[in-house]
């Protein structure tokens, strides 16, 4: 019975990073939705935080794969930092860095195939930074906090 | 994680039933699309998907989902989804989706 109550009082109060090192191949992507459920669920996020997470995540992985391929680095790296109230994940690759000029809101009138992801992620996410350095790859930063019913 | 796909055409409706469970990212989308090519192909008819075991789908598979309701629209047929779960349903929410394809249920 202590022992339980010890557990429950550390999950509570533990600042932790997670980094996952994967490589550059489309089935890890369900795997990396696994791992945030699991950290995601640990942290308290209730199952609609959770979906979002798993969504928001996803696209970026698929983006880091898709579009930020390099020649010598076949991977892409996630971070996970858990805070008591919130979850900061980034998602780094070494691609060829990405214009902000190809990120656009969507037109749905206009149905477009594509051009979606990056607006889903800002959609499901509290905060979310995409920062590129021209040929140096991409960092995507996003942010969910813990019962924050937007 | 797996995709299946299940699909009927229904010749008394003139409707492709199709049946997605599992789900559909960047490592399933392939299997989707190529359904999609195959059974529009085959008859340009409306396509009705049975979402219940659908249990989630990425901006790949939204892509190829409009790529064939633009298709469809040509010869006035669409997309018709049923029993979607509330993640997905938010996606469509989201996307503005779910004015274009037909949402029941
Ligand atoms: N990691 C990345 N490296 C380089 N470019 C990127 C990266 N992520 C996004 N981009 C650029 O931003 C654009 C928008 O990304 P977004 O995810 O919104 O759409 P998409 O990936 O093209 O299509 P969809 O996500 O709907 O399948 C991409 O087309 C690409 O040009
Ligand atoms: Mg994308």
């Amino acid at each position: 019975m202590v022992d339980v109550k010890e557990q429950i009082n550390m999950n509570k109060k533990s600042n932790d990073v997670i980094t996952l090192s994967v490589p550059n191949k489309p089935e890890y992507v369900s795997v990396i939705r696994l791992t945030v459920s699991g950290i995601a669920n640990r942290m308290g996020f209730d199952i609609e935080e959770i979906e979002d997470i798993k969504v928001a995540i996803s696209e970026a992985c698929t983006n880091a794969i898709t579009h930020g391929i390099c020649e010598e680095e076949n991977k892409f790296v996630v971070d996970f930092f858990t805070e008591e109230e919130k979850l900061t994940i980034y998602v780094y690759d070494n691609g060829k860095g990405c214009l902000s000029s190809n990120i656009k809101t969507p037109n749905i009138g206009e149905l477009k195939e594509g051009g979606l992801g990056v607006f889903i992620i800002k959609s499901l996410m509290d905060d979310v930074e995409i920062t590129s350095n021209n040929g140096k790859g991409t960092v995507i930063k996003m942010t969910k906090r813990v019962g924050d019913d937007v | 994680m797996a995709l299946m796909i299940n699909k009927k055409y229904n010749e008394q409706d003139q409707i492709w039933n199709l049946e997605l469970s599992g789900e559909v990212d960047i490592y399933t989308v392939e299997k989707l699309k190529e359904t999609f090519n195959k059974i529009i192909e085959e008859k340009k008819e409306t396509i009705r998907i049975d979402a219940n075991n659908l249990d989630y789908i990425d901006s790949t598979g939204l892509g190829v989902l409009i790529g064939a309701f633009k298709k469809l629209k040509i010869e006035e047929k669409t997309i018709i989804i049923y029993n979607i779960k509330p993640s997905i349903k938010k996606l469509l929410n989201i996307t503005g989706l779910d004015k274009i394809f037909t949402i029941e249920g």
